[in-house]
């Protein structure tokens, strides 16, 4: 089109632009249409896999995982009612929820001995230890999701990282970045001294003791004045498991 | 997991910190909460009666992971015990503590009970007997230390159940029963 000065040139150009928003709307429908579809038959085709793999899902960990893996792509969430097509087929609802109960209550229980904090791994070893004789196994992943569903009903829960571990946070209390690299440091040993804090991490003295003094009120240290070198130690039960201590073992 | 003869030890025995007095005040209770099941248990199982401050009770130390109870911590845990009336100082320097992981009043009831099963009911026994006779092998009466067994009778006696009498020396010491 040749461009023309003036007012008709600007006409022309505003026209066009118009016609390429609308084909360009029109393009974008398409897709949009042509993926619904693809989602639909994908839903659809889900929930024939659902159907056939039934038992897998219910019993191995691994496969279920992936399975909810699967339906996050496509938008499902078979645990977003405990009502309907997913919950009924395959239970899973009443498992989480179950899974959830029990998560609550391991935390209650240990929350006076670890502070609130417990490691990801040590909750689903007690989790399996109290679910001997139930039918489905337990992994880590199933203990996140049920946890992520309890933080939906706004019961505190929270999964935090320090260093390679998973932490699940039961109480309101906030850690900083301070609190998080001293739980880091104490995962090597299960304990750190103020000495270590400092050489490690390179802070002034008054840094790491105030960490440290905090931690220790807020139910997360405990203090260990029994070393032979006399230094105190500050131990954080989160990052140990209940039954392996120093030992523990010995028989 | 660890044990003591065939007492089997709680976890919290083997993580260090629980060997020192802990100054934030809910971890203290916890800590001292634990303890007190602990050394409770313990001396049921063991038919420990009493605990010498100074000695070398088997549950002051752990020297899998080199710890021990400073003084202060004994007397805090024991301390805890007396006042929920499950333990009682022998002497005015708190040496040694007295467990009484069954209340006088229970010793008392564990005493009706072992008279009745065994039809002493209008029986006289030494005091010796119903500690180490034959009867009493097996029960938990058998081995107890003497001066809690006479407070026991002694309670019973003033609820009219037995007569305690005299011998004619103190191993001789009887009771008459009349329930």
């Amino acid at each position: 089109m040749r461009r023309r000065p003036g007012i008709g040139g600007l006409q022309n150009a505003a026209a066009a632009r118009d016609q390429y928003r609308l084909l360009g709307e029109n393009v974008a429908k398409l897709r949009t249409d042509l993926m619904k579809e693809q989602l639909s038959t994908f839903r659809s085709q889900l929930e024939d896999f659902a159907r056939k793999h039934k038992n897998d899902i219910r019993k191995n960990p691994a496969f279920r995982s992936q399975f909810h893996e699967m339906c996050a792509k496509v938008g499902v969430d078979p645990l977003a009612s405990n009502k309907g097509f997913w919950a009924e087929l395959l239970g899973i609802g009443d498992f989480y929820y179950e899974l959830g109960v029990q998560i609550v209550d391991i935390c209650l229980s240990t929350r006076a001995h670890n502070g609130g904090l417990i490691s990801l791994e040590e909750l689903c070893k007690l989790l399996g230890q109290r679910r001997k004789g139930a039918r489905e196994a337990v992994a880590e992943d199933d203990c996140l999701r049920a946890i992520s569903k309890l933080k939906v009903l706004g019961s505190g829960f929270e999964v935090i990282s320090v260093g390679k571990r998973k932490l699940v946070r039961s109480v309101p209390t906030e850690l900083n970045k301070d609190h998080n690299e001293i739980l880091e440091l104490a995962q090597a040993q299960g304990f750190v001294t103020v000495d270590e804090v400092q050489r490690r991490l390179s802070w002034p003295s008054g840094r790491a003791t105030d960490a440290l003094e905090t931690l220790l009120d807020e139910g997360l240290a405990m203090i260990d004045d029994g070393d032979k070198d006399g230094r105190r130690r500050y131990w954080f039960p989160c990052v140990s498991s209940i039954s392996s201590y120093a030992g523990a073992d010995t028989s | 997991m660890q044990k003591l003869g065939e007492f089997k030890l709680p976890h919290f025995f083997n993580y260090p910190p629980y060997f020192t007095l802990q100054p934030v005040r809910d971890t203290r209770e916890k800590q001292v909460q634990l303890w007190k099941e602990l050394i409770i248990e313990y001396c049921r199982a063991q038919k420990v009666f009493i605990i010498g401050l100074e000695e070398d009770f088997p549950l002051f130390s752990n020297r899998a992971i080199e710890r021990s109870l400073s003084h202060e911590a004994r007397v805090a845990f024991l301390s805890a015990l007396v006042s929920d009336g499950r333990a009682e100082w022998t002497d005015k320097g708190h040496k040694k503590c007295l467990i009484l992981w069954h209340r006088i009043q229970e010793w008392a009831d564990l005493i009706v009970h072992f008279v009745k099963e065994n039809g002493l009911e209008d029986n006289v026994m030494t005091v010796e007997e119903i500690r180490s006779g034959t009867e009493s092998r097996g029960t938990e009466l058998y081995g107890i230390d003497r001066s809690v067994l006479m407070r026991a009778l002694k309670l019973l006696e003033h609820k009219g159940k037995l007569v305690i009498f005299k011998g004619t020396s103190t191993d001789d010491e009887g009771v008459k029963f009349s329930l």
